[in-house]
């Protein structure tokens, strides 16, 4: 299926992939379906063109599918800021919601496989979409993994899909056949997306999953936790934190032997940790995760023995809000690492805010800056004549960490109990210019593009990727 | 068959024929009739709609719901198979009413 034409060019952004053949070079200059390091993708990638954007309809009484939507943000472009495509999937009620590629940096000296098709789950259809989008402009589907297979192996919910090395796709599973505890990890044949089986060979006491990370070079994975799909999947229940539903914890795992090593838990400082990210350097041993209830930022390193510690390094106030009865907290939900591991972004969904770190000392965050754009503390509240309707959530750095995109849903559920104008009137994806070496960021007053408006109807927009990859997609061996 | 009368807290009202055998959104999507769903194995609480009148059952558990949906009517519309004629309030915004914002 897959058209076997190796890449000697860098890939890049926005060129069609398929046929990129070009005159052969040593293998030292082979570039598989990657970028040899961070830097290279950081410095000798093109700016991004265009955008993928996950645009679910699910929870809306809209009459049509989710979609993935090709938003143009190529400033030179007649169309820019627009959605220019939109793919509808084949059915409707996925929920849209992370993806990955086939293949990335990870797989670097793969000769024979090239970045062409995105892994899109729907978190709970437990559908996956194999979509070809070699020309970035015009995605396609290309297969459709029904939910019955993914059931047969006990597993629902998909989240986080990482390419890995060895011609293989990780899919996160949140819950079992039921969409109940425990969830594991679905893996996929990159050559043809046939299910292999579960990618663990041994989750000792892991029973809650959500996203996960992994350093190859060292051997290890890290795991988060979120709930089981049953508990979150209605929406936010007080009654189920209080009654230990909800994860407090991460996971350390063997990437080689696929066995659960050690099980770091938070308690209270840590309730929810959802999006955890390593640095882009393949060397280190450590990261960050953000607790989504405890609006904390923890960080965790490998100790030298194999064992691994953790501390909160931010800690984002509840803010009494007068129309409240309870002090609102933060609800840091996304966050990410630049290219070059000096910056950490993070959005804090409930106040309206995304935050810019300075982590060159990696124990000792140091806040730089703030936008504020929506949310409950916003005094911004439109941008460009459009409503804010959420609060910055799901965001992606340009590779040349230069440019900060976000969306502003969460989760349909989610976003009906605490922004429910998304649930009538969709999201929208706005954007920030970032000075790096003014450690500094400035919203983008010009840049809105609103769901609200998307053909078809309104739609959730939410995770966003480039085609060439990103500093959430990619990780090197 | 069993007829079931969907209605929206807009005012809107549909009518469908529903057979014992099955579920209220098999026949809604059947018939193009928008009422909104997810999982379709009764965990997700999408298609949440309230029983108004009449007698539903759920062919598998609705995990979705908590006992007190239950109590309150709420039912999970991909996994309900009705055994008498039924009205139902449908829509997106019934599945809001499941779990409030706990702070505000």
């Amino acid at each position: 299926m897959i058209e076997s034409t190796v890449s000697y060019t860098i890939m890049s952004t926005d060129e069609p992939s398929h046929s990129t053949e070009t005159q052969g070079h040593e293998h030292h200059e082979v570039k598989g379906p990657g970028y040899p390091t961070p830097a290279a993708m950081r410095t000798e990638s093109e700016r991004e063109k265009t955008a993928f954007v996950m645009a679910p309809r699910v929870g809306m009484d809209v009459d049509g599918p989710d979609f993935i939507g090709v938003v143009d943000v190529d400033p030179d472009s007649d169309t820019y800021a627009e959605l220019i495509d939109t793919v509808e999937m084949p059915n409707k009620g996925d929920e849209l919601h992370h993806f990955g590629w086939n293949s990335c940096s990870s797989s670097c000296h793969a000769e024979g496989l090239t970045r062409d098709y995105l892994i899109v789950p729907g978190q709970r259809s437990s559908r996956i979409h194999i979509v070809d989008a070699a020309d970035p402009r015009q995605p396609t589907i290309e297969k459709v993994i029904e939910p019955e297979d993914v059931f047969e192996y006990d597993l629902s919910a998909p989240h986080t899909v990482h390419c890995v090395p060895g011609g293989k796709i990780v899919i996160s599973m949140l819950g079992n056949a039921d969409g109940e505890l425990p969830g594991g990890f679905l893996q996929l044949d990159q050559d043809d997306f046939s299910i292999d089986g579960h990618w663990e060979s041994d989750r000792g006491d892991m029973k809650m999953n959500y996203d996960y990370w992994y350093q190859p070079r060292h051997g290890v994975m890290l795991s988060t936790e979120w709930a089981a799909p049953k508990t979150y999947y209605p929406g936010f229940d007080l009654d189920d934190v209080e009654n230990s539903k909800y994860g407090d914890s991460i996971h350390i795992w063997d990437w080689e032997t696929k066995e659960h090593r050690q099980t770091l838990t938070f308690g209270e400082e840590g309730l929810i940790p959802l999006e955890i990210r390593m640095p882009h350097n393949p060397e280190e041993t450590e990261g960050y995760v953000g607790a989504a209830l405890s609006s904390n930022v923890i960080r965790f390193w490998e100790d030298g023995d194999g064992n691994w510690e953790w501390e909160k390094v931010i800690d984002i106030e509840d803010r009494e809000h007068p129309d409240w009865d309870m002090p609102v907290p933060g609800l840091v939900t996304d966050l990410l690492l630049s290219l070059d591991d000096q910056y950490m972004f993070f959005s804090n969904w409930l106040h309206g805010d995304v935050r810019m770190y300075d982590i060159s000392d990696t124990g000792n965050p140091r806040l730089v800056d703030q936008v504020w754009a929506g949310g409950n503390f916003g005094d911004r509240q439109e941008v460009s004549g459009h409503d804010i309707r959420g609060a910055p959530q799901m965001l992606q750095l340009s590779r040349d960490g230069r440019r900060l995109y976000w969306t502003t849903s969460l989760f349909s559920s989610w976003d009906n109990q605490f922004y429910p104008e998304i649930g009538e009137e969709g999201s929208l994806m706005l954007k920030a210019d970032v000075y790096p070496e003014e450690g500094r960021m400035e919203l983008d007053e010009e840049f809105v593009v609103d769901f609200g408006d998307a053909p078809g109807g309104p739609a959730r927009a939410h995770e966003i990727r480039w085609p060439g990859g990103d500093c959430t997609s990619d990780v090197w061996q | 068959m069993h007829r079931v009368t969907l209605e929206w807290r807009d005012g809107r009202e549909a009518t469908v024929d529903v057979a014992e055998s099955e579920t209220v959104i098999n026949v809604t999507e059947r018939e193009g009739v928008v009422v909104p769903y997810g999982c379709l194995y009764g965990a997700c609480g999408t298609c949440t709609g309230r029983l108004l009148e009449g007698n539903l059952v759920h062919s598998e558990r609705p995990r979705g719901l908590k006992p007190r949906h239950r109590q309150d009517g709420y039912v999970l519309l991909c996994v309900a198979e009705p055994r008498s004629d039924c009205r139902i309030e449908v829509g997106a915004r019934v599945q809001a009413d499941l779990v409030p914002n706990p702070w505000k």
